[in-house]
């Protein structure tokens, strides 16, 4: 069955992929990406999904980085900030 | 020396030295952005499909910011994969080149900006983490997940010579407001309210 997959790991891919009919989202996760599945957001049909779900034809899953933040704030200043 | 040979040191002559180039319209954007509000502002650059390197616009996702950091809303970041992918865009045209602004005068990483490109970017075959800060000043760098890996820190320029779209205030000004949410500051600053300028001086000492 087809379904369509969304990951900016590696090279990137945005295409539709052929996977075996009972194949869950944690098995999915472990193919393509591998790594902690905790530093990125599963999506299926963009929502939030449990690994063990099983995906049907059709499905869009997306997996995105989590926790992409910046900060202005040297070293330093947490150093005193802790002082 | 062969024909072959010739045209293609002729090409490596002709070639522009490596660099993360903005469009006008892409930098007006993003100086835009920067100073629409107190705080930092991030988002992902949109690359041409000629050139990686040359980013025509600048996207925001969903995000909560402070005088000194960003955080992009996971969901956000989401969405916006899915819409560009919808479309017709690649990952490596929309998810590769992060860029955030600083409010100071340094666009220098800090050691939080430098936990979130190896954690978040490192994964990836290449990716670029830019910097703006309200100063004017810029920073660059292009890291290699492939291979034996890499870093290259490149100038930030802005691409005068490519066409480019006018000025789009309005739209910019709904994008922020739609995208950035303003998270209130503590009623006592601290140190990490200090300009940036501040900071290098006491980490020198």
């Amino acid at each position: 069955m087809r379904i369509l997959m969304i990951n900016n790991d590696g090279g990137g891919f945005a295409d539709y992929l052929d996977v075996a009919p009972g194949t869950s989202v944690a098995q999915l996760f472990e193919r393509q990406v591998g790594g902690r599945a905790a530093d990125y957001l599963i999506r299926v049909n963009r929502q939030p999904t449990p690994a063990d779900q099983v995906l049907q034809e059709g499905d869009r899953i997306s997996i995105t980085p989590t926790k992409i933040e910046g900060a202005n704030v040297f070293p330093a200043m947490r150093v005193r900030e802790g002082a | 020396m062969s024909v072959v040979s010739a045209v293609s040191m002729q090409k490596r002559k002709n070639r522009r030295p490596t660099a993360l180039r903005l469009t006008p319209y892409a930098w007006a954007k993003l100086l835009y952005l920067r100073d629409a509000g107190p705080g930092e502002v991030g988002g992902f650059g949109i690359a041409s499909p000629d050139d990686l390197l040359l980013i025509e616009d600048v996207a925001l996702v969903r995000q909560t910011v402070d005088r000194t950091s960003v955080v992009f809303d996971d969901e956000g970041v989401a969405d916006y994969f899915e819409r560009q992918v919808e479309v017709g865009l690649p990952p490596a045209r929309f998810g590769r080149v992060w860029i955030h602004t600083h409010p100071g005068r340094s666009a220098l990483p800090s050691a939080v900006d430098e936990e979130t490109f190896r954690r978040v970017f490192g994964r990836c075959d290449w990716a670029v983490m830019a910097i703006v800060a309200r100063s004017g000043a810029s920073y660059a760098r292009l890291a290699f997940g492939v291979g034996p890996g890499g870093e290259l820190e490149l100038p930030v320029e802005v691409a005068f010579e490519t066409a480019f779209a006018g000025s789009d205030r309005l739209s910019w000004q709904a994008e922020f407001e739609r995208s950035v949410t303003l998270r209130a500051e503590p009623a006592e600053e601290s140190f990490s309210l200090l300009d940036d300028s501040l900071g290098a001086l006491i980490w020198e000492s």
